[in-house]
């Protein structure tokens, strides 16, 4: 019996130990201590977007900075004061360039790891949840995990199936993680999100029939309804981010008929309306909706880089711009953009030391009075045309210009075209995406999905080449991952 | 078991060895033959007879003693066997029977312990003494009859004792109380120290004691004179090694610790108790701080034998510094409780009565985890039984700074530099008439006297003040003690210091019974230190000679020069500006501030039981709690914001508080269990577990916007300083272990030593919150040995020990995934949280192998002591970061990985060269010699390599300094830099070596190799001490050979000086100027900027004259007029000389000091 008494002594003494020497810190946050709680979770994925949001990723990089140089996009003064120079020429051995990529790879996989703590830990603490926050936890995390890979597979991975692609990372840990080609890792992505598709479809307040979609005052909008977690649903991965996204992936796999079904369940969805004139062309800086802010299915909360992007586009010369003569190029202003209001409203003519270029205004902000917060668009309705309209081509080609004609209609280009020639589809097509898609980092992907030369300034073409359309992996991941 | 001998000494030349032999304990020589009342005969036929040696031999074996004697003693002496002792019959008795009648004695010099003389001719003190020569002060303890010679039962005869009572060193000591054990008989020692004590019989025992020394008993026998030397119980107590859980024979150890007294400390630096353990054990290593110098509120930093751990953390935040920040620190243990070094460096010293430096496994297994650094353990004392009593000690501190280590140029000669370096002859702004004038205004300067020696202005010679004062007392149940202190410590540096108050009170209760003892200890200590306002060192060596400090008027000058150049402004536009030179003494005038304070409370409770002699419980528990607040306070007319403009000027003026609260419980329970079987096995048992709990919290903050000096109270602050928040952050630590000790010997024989213990830390990962340590000993007293007894050797033990041990140095949170909150940017649906790092869940401590071997050697009863040590270290599992690819979602995280060896050797040795009735000299030396070499290190510190080499070529202030970096084969020591030729005679350029040995004018920091070790081939303390009656000398210098030293004066201050600024005087005159030069530095007009090459590393040589020490004991006659109990006055002097073949300029931010106290100190 005594022997027993000691056992049991010693049992409790030491079980008793390791709980005690379990010390939570308090100036951090341990990661039990912050998934004990639902409210935790939710601070968890605010976490996850808070992060895109920062310089290196959406904030700034991401959005107008370099994807959008090796588009040719921008006109940069000999001087270089902004070091994207060597960027434009295809130097992938000048430090800048090395930096801006590693830290957009770095900064993308550092939001997927992020998502990966979440989703280890909501199934174990389902039961803390609600049904509601569970789907949105869950949903979001896994939407953001396919979300970052797409654009680290769209920046360092080859286009086809067979190529080289990316690590797929779905587990926190410091185990090197495992490669996968394209291919495969698009259908990771695809298995991630409609995993996210079916948990949002009930649970995101989005698609209730009531929910308004609008400027935060005058369209009495609903999106500031409800607990602030629910609150603003297109500033997070919504329902309809998923199927936008899940559009994205399979057109990028090449599977046009899910892409097209996706892409219309946004579109007939009927959910955002396309801007008033009224408000695109407001002469009222504080009543302008600059981005075209209905409109966007997902973008990311940017304040915090309001004063970054304006030294980036703002600062005089000293920035990135555009020159008269390619902005005017790009808008076709000497032919069907003679009434683009995109031009207009986005680019404006400035002058420095008596030499003339355009400005960007899109991220242009009144300090307090703008109608809508700074936002980085990340996936904007007329994508889904494009998309649709690309999916169509083959089987319906006077569906796919329909498609193309009603976005180039609302941006005040009335001309129609209706063209059976696939190739002149395809180059209007991304002459079109390239206008309605300036500043915002996305129509570097889709000349290297289709393969196109880019448009250069001065009249130049640069071919499409994995050799500049593949970028380099970071050293550090292939001296450490052994790539 | 090395103990550092104190070095004193008085007549009794066989005790004073005997003490050092560390035998339990002494007793007076017998300086007469006893009265025999049974006699062996001589037998003459010596044909039966054996050797007398072998009849010692025999009766060794047979009684399990040790009778020590010189060869010549016994020599041709032969005798029969004696009979076999009667049961009833002491020892001691029993063999002065046997050796009287062959013209011999002997005496009992402690437990078992026997020493062999040859009689002397001193006739038999059978006369009486009379109470005239002896002055006795009889007390009334019993009546004496000085004529009773009436026997009491049997042979029992009573006779008077008479003799002398001493300290160690001779001086007399009255007031001694001699009692006849187990009687009321008994006296008190008069004012010489000299007893006469009647009634005595042969075969009593007479107890000496006195307060603050040992008690000692001494068997009568046949003598009548006995003279007594009385111990300090600080003295007796190095013949243990107190571990803070236990107190283990010295004798029957074979861990590696070194137990220092306080007055021994006292006797090296007074002022700073680490500064005085180095000089007592060398491998106990102030690292060197050649910025902040002599800086009284610089903590050291300290390591024994060498360095355990990488620097950890981001290369992007080097600093020339690196290794400073090592937290490599030993473990303190005050009283039993772990504190910090901070409480350690404001300890009183008057309060500590044993340091115990443990050092190898053995020694330091017991502290398991927190071992591998080595374990400081100090006593402080515990209040005697006695009447009250009342020690007071005084001290004048005097320091004055010792600037020669600064070479700089006069007025006439910096002049001339400048003209030599081109200053004059264009600046890309002015005119060459307009140069031409401003060289000659200067002249004007030099030619009209002005030499500003602009050194000495924010130093001063200045005076601290120590008034040291303790009561104690009480009754044998109940003992109490208070001790108080006022201390201010003055820096060199003008309005620099430290103030250090306290106060501590003991209190101890023992009922009747003696198997119970409370103890309860309190200490309160406020300590403030103040940084100068004069601003670092370093401005005022840069300033020119040939600046005024004043106008004409006595009004300090302010903007003291302007000089021209052409540069980049703000606007990034090449154009000409000016730089400003302000004079530094400015600043002392206006009212900034940077001062720190701490209030600290310890309270320790202890209880001990001790239920029979073999077995001991002790509980104790301790608390300390500690606030410290900082604040700095830059004023708004300080130079800093000197050109503030415009809406500037109202954000001018700073003021930072931190604060920081510091908590922590400890406390441990321990069994031991001695005992001894049959005189032959001995058994010392521990088991024990601690419990520690601490917590740190840090808060600050910053405001800014003053108006003026006046009112310098954060409230009339504007506001908080721009884009910061307040910071704060809150530690958490707890640790629990158990360890079983035991220790045994065979016959003092044979020795072995060994630990078990298991730890647990909240700073290990989950994946493992227990780990082991454990150490092994053996040891083997060979002088207890046939072969070596009675040979010159006195004293032979070899020693070997191994074990594991661990230390837990790094952040608390490590292990621990944990996440950062975007505070400052909510997104637009609520605050987000990202995670910081991956927090490595299998983290564990680092693990250090250790091995030890050692010899301990005394010759000529040990009045010549050698101990030589070999030691290896190898520590696994060191902290460091590994890369991951970044794919993972982080760049690296911490693991244990890499290795490092330390190794050295150790020796000490001391000698009684000189000894006579009233002089003694005495030498010692320690030295030590340790390398380290790392032996396996991860990727990460590689390319940590490469981030240093990006960060040299970046920052300025990096270029020229030599970064530590990481290579297997190498040590932390090693000196990184590109190689040199020197430079070529032809041009004035440098020529350095590519790594395939081309050579090239050009620098690329990819050239960098190890080109220098720092490591001395061997440094150390040697010295000595002479004593003249009550007077003593003693003198310890430090020396060092070999080692590499990047001198770092020579590229900041010769070839990168900056001809603005005043430079050392080498700038002018050894630098190139004309081909055909052979110059050590480059030409004298080249501005470019000189980078780390191995061109400055110098091989050095060092002697410094760290202490001397005097002291003088007043004669009883003095004291006793002032009611005095004893009165010292003692002078130490501390870093008198430096010499070295290196010179560089030290204290670059804080000069180093000479310091000198005077003390005094007397017991009422």
């Amino acid at each position: 019996m005594k022997r027993y008494l000691v056992l049991i002594i010693i049992i409790t003494v030491f079980g008793s130990c390791k709980k005690w020497l379990d010390v939570q810190p308090q100036s951090q946050v341990s990661q039990d201590d912050l998934f004990s709680t639902e409210d935790g979770f939710k601070e968890a994925i605010n976490g996850l977007y808070s992060r895109c949001a920062q310089k290196d990723l959406y904030g700034k990089e991401l959005l107008g900075g370099f994807p959008d140089v090796l588009a040719q996009n921008y006109t940069i003064a000999s001087d270089d004061p902004v070091h994207y120079k060597e960027t434009a020429i295809y130097n992938y051995k000048d430090a800048d360039f090395i930096s801006r990529k590693d830290s957009a790879w770095r900064g993308l996989y550092n939001v997927i790891a992020n998502a990966n703590l979440i989703l280890e830990k909501v199934d174990k603490q389902q039961a803390i949840l609600t049904p509601v926050s569970y789907a949105l936890v869950k949903g979001e995390a896994l939407a953001m995990r396919a979300y970052c890979h797409f654009d680290v597979l769209r920046l360092f991975a080859a286009v086809d199936a067979g190529g080289k692609g990316i690590p797929y990372v779905t587990a926190f840990s410091k185990d090197v993680p495992k490669m996968y080609k394209t291919g495969e890792a698009l259908d990771l992505m695809l298995k991630d999100l409609q995993a996210a598709k079916t948990l949002l479809a009930t649970a995101d307040p989005i698609v209730s029939a009531g929910y308004k979609v609008g400027y935060p005052i005058p369209d009495s909008s609903t999106e500031q309804n409800g607990d602030l977690f629910v609150q603003e649903r297109r500033h997070r991965l919504n329902y309809y981010a998923v199927c936008g996204q899940l559009a994205r992936v399979y057109l990028y796999k090449g599977d046009k008929a899910n892409a097209l079904s996706n892409a219309l369940e946004v579109i007939n969805a009927h959910k955002f309306p396309w801007t008033r004139q009224s408000d695109f062309l407001n002469p009222d800086d504080t009543k302008k909706d600059r981005i075209l802010y209905k409109e966007l299915l997902f973008a990311f909360y940017i304040p915090n880089t309001t004063e970054e992007l304006r030294r980036l586009f703002r600062n005089s010369d000293r920035g990135l711009y555009i020159s008269i003569q390619e902005g005017r190029n790009l808008y076709e202003t000497g032919g069907v953009g003679g009434e683009d209001f995109r031009y207009k409203q986005w680019l404006s003519e400035q002058t420095v030391s008596s030499t003339n270029y355009l400005r960007l205004e899109k991220y242009a902000r009144d300090p307090d009075n703008n109608l809508h917060p700074q936002m980085a668009p990340a996936m904007r309705l007329s994508e889904m045309y494009y998309i649709a309209a690309e999916c169509t081509f083959d089987t319906d080609p006077a569906k796919a210009w329909d498609y193309f004609n009603t976005v180039r209609l609302n941006r005040g280009i009335g001309a129609t075209l209706n063209d059976p020639s696939k190739t002149m589809f395809l180059q209007e097509l991304v002459k079109e995406a390239r206008k309605e898609l300036y500043g915002e980092g996305q129509i570097f992907y889709m000349y290297k999905r289709l393969n196109m030369p880019i448009t250069g300034q001065n009249g130049s073409t640069v071919p499409a080449s994995s050799a500049i359309m593949v970028l380099p992996f970071p050293d550090d991941e292939i001296a450490y991952g052994n790539r | 078991m090395v103990k550092i001998h104190a070095g004193y000494t008085g007549g009794g030349l066989a005790l004073a060895l005997l003490i050092q032999l560390g035998s339990l304990t002494a007793i007076g020589k017998a300086q007469g033959p006893a009265i025999d009342r049974s006699v062996y005969y001589v037998q003459n036929n010596t044909q039966d007879q054996e050797p007398l040696k072998n009849h010692l031999a025999h009766m060794e074996r047979r009684y399990n003693i040790r009778i020590n004697y010189v060869g010549n003693t016994v020599k041709g002496i032969y005798a029969d066997a004696p009979p076999a002792k009667d049961p009833a019959t002491r020892l001691i008795d029993y063999l002065n029977k046997f050796l009287l009648p062959l013209g011999l004695e002997a005496e009992q010099v402690g437990q078992d312990q026997y020493i062999l003389y040859k009689k002397s001719g001193t006739k038999p003190a059978d006369h009486p003494i009379t109470p005239a020569d002896l002055d006795i002060a009889p007390v009334n303890v019993a009546a004496i009859s000085a004529a009773t010679t009436a026997a009491v039962a049997g042979e029992l005869q009573q006779f008077a004792v008479s003799g002398q009572v001493t300290e160690e060193s001779g001086v007399p000591l009255p007031g001694v109380t001699v009692v006849v054990k187990g009687t009321t008989n008994g006296v008190k020692t008069n004012e010489n120290g000299k007893y006469r004590l009647n009634n005595v019989p042969p075969n009593g025992t007479l107890v000496f004691s006195y307060i603050g020394y040992k008690t000692q008993e001494v068997k009568i026998g046949n003598r009548t004179a006995i003279d007594v030397k009385l111990l300090t119980e600080v003295q007796s107590m190095k013949d243990f090694v107190v571990n803070g859980y236990q107190q283990l024979k010295k004798e029957s150890y074979t861990g590696s610790a070194i137990t220092i007294t306080g007055e021994e400390l006292k006797r090296f630096n007074p002022q700073n108790i680490l500064q005085s353990i180095q000089a007592s054990d060398p491998s106990f290593r102030l690292v060197e701080n050649n910025i902040a110098g002599a800086n009284p509120n610089q903590l050291p930093n300290v390591n024994v034998r060498g360095t355990t751990a990488i620097p950890t953390g981001d290369a992007s935040q080097l600093s020339r510094t690196q290794l400073a920040n090592v937290t490599n620190l030993p473990l303190f243990i005050l009283d039993g409780y772990q504190v910090s070094i901070e409480t350690i460096f404001d300890l009183d010293f008057n309060r500590v009565e044993m340091v115990t430096l443990l050092k190898d496994a053995a020694a330091t297994a017991i502290y398991g985890s927190r071992a591998s650094n080595g374990v400081v353990v100090i006593q402080t004392r515990a209040p005697r039984e006695g009447e009250l009593e009342l020690y007071y000690n005084y001290e004048l501190n005097v320091t004055t700074p010792d600037l020669t280590a600064y070479n700089v140029l006069d007025a006439t000669q910096k002049l001339e530099y400048e003209r030599l370096a081109g200053l004059y002859t264009s600046n890309g702004v002015n005119s060459a008439d307009e140069l031409e004038k401003m060289y000659y205004a200067k002249k004007k300067n030099v030619l009209s006297g002005i030499n500003t020696y602009w050194l000495s202005q924010p130093v001063a010679t200045d005076f601290g003040h120590k008034h040291s004062v303790s009561l104690q007392g009480g009754s044998s149940t109940m003992r109490y003690g208070i001790d108080a202190r006022y201390q201010t410590n003055n820096g060199v540096m003008k309005g620099s210091g430290r103030d250090r108050y306290s106060l501590s009170n003991t209190l101890s209760y023992q009922p009747k019974s003696q198997k119970l003892l409370f103890r309860n200890q309190f200490t309160l200590s406020q300590v403030s230190a103040k940084a100068s306002p004069y601003g670092n060192f370093d401005q005022y060596v840069n300033m020119n000679p040939y600046y005024p400090i004043r106008d004409s008027a006595g009004r300090l000058i302010r903007e003291i020069d302007k000089w021209n150049y052409r540069g980049f402004n703000d606007k990034g536009e090449d154009a000409g500006l000016t730089a400003t030179v302000l004079n530094p003494l400015y600043d002392a005038t206006t009212g900034s501030f940077n001062k720190s304070s701490y209030l600290e409370f310890i309270d320790a409770f202890s209880t001990q039981y001790t239920p029979t002699d073999a077995l001991r419980f002790n509980a104790t528990v301790s608390l300390t709690k500690r606030k410290t607040t900082e604040d700095v306070f830059a004023s708004p007319l300080s130079n800093y914001y000197y050109f503030y403009s415009g809406d500037a000027l109202k954000d001018r003026g700073k003021y930072t508080y931190t604060s920081q609260d510091d908590m922590q419980v400890d406390g441990y329970a321990t069994i031991t269990y001695n005992k001894a079987l049959q005189n032959t096995h001995f058994l010392n048992f521990s088991l024990g577990m601690n419990v520690q709990a601490t917590k740190t919290d840090i808060k600050s903050f910053s405001a800014i916007g003053f108006t003026n000096d006046r009112f310098t109270n954060i409230t009339f602050a504007r506001k908080y300083e721009d884009n910061t928040a307040p910071a704060g952050d809150i530690e958490e630590q707890r640790l629990i272990g158990g360890f079983l000790s035991f220790n045994y010997s065979y016959q003092n024989r044979f020795l072995m030593d060994g630990t078990v213990r298991v730890d647990g830390s909240s700073k290990f990962g989950t994946g493992s919150r227990m780990a082991p340590f454990w150490s092994y000993g053996i040891g083997w007293n060979l002088h207890k040995e046939k072969f070596l007894q009675h040979t010159a050797i006195s004293q032979l033990r070899l020693k070997a020990t191994t074990g594991l041990t661990g230390s837990v140095s790094f952040p608390a949170y490590l292990s621990n995934t944990t996440y950062q909150y975007y505070t400052g940017s909510w997104y637009s649906t609520g605050v987000g949280a990202v995670f910081t790092a991956y927090g490595n869940p299998q983290l564990k401590w680092q693990r250090t192998n250790n091995y030890d071997v050692s010899m301990e050697l005394g010759l000529f009863n040990d009045r010549v002591y050698i101990s030589p040590r070999y030691y290896y270290k190898l520590t696994r599992d060191l902290l460091a970061d590994i890369n991951v690819p970044t794919s993972t979602g982080f760049d690296k995280y911490k693991a244990n990985l890499g290795e490092m060896v330390n190794k050295g050797y150790e020796v000490y040795m001391r000698a009684n060269v000189w000894r006579t009735r009233n002089w003694s000299a005495n030498i010692n030396v320690n030295l030590v010699h340790n390398t380290n070499v790392i032996t396996k290190i991860s990727d990460a510190l590689k390319s940590y390599n490469d981030q240093v080499d990006k960060q040299q070529d970046a920052k300025a202030d990096l270029a020229t300094a030599p970064l530590l970096r990481y290579k297997e084969g190498q040590s932390l020591n090693t000196i990184y830099a590109v190689r040199s030729l020197g430079i070529d005679p032809e041009n004035g350029k440098e020529i350095y070596l590519n790594q395939d040995g081309t050579r090239t004018y050009d620098y690329k920091v990819k050239n960098t190799v190890p080109v220098g070790d720092q490591t001395p081939d061997i440094d150390g303390y040697f010295g000595g001490s002479l004593i003249y009656k009550s007077l003593m000398l003693q003198v310890n210098f430090y020396g060092k050979v070999g080692g590499d030293i990047y001198n770092q004066t020579l590229v900041d201050r010769i070839e990168n000086a900056n001809p603005w600024y005043n430079v050392d005087s080498r700038a002018l005159a050894l630098r190139w100027k004309q081909p055909g030069d052979h110059a050590l530095y480059k030409d004298i007009t080249d501005k470019s900027l000189t980078r780390t090459s191995s061109r400055f590393v110098q091989r050095e040589n060092r002697l410094e004259l760290k202490s001397v020490y005097l002291s003088y004991d007043a004669p009883a006659t003095l004291y006793k007029k002032l009611k005095m109990k004893n009165l010292r006055f003692a002078l130490t002097m501390n870093d008198l000389f430096y010499w070295s073949t290196v010179k560089l300029e030290r204290g670059i931010q804080y000069p180093f000091a000479r310091s000198f106290t005077f003390s005094l100190s007397t017991r009422f």
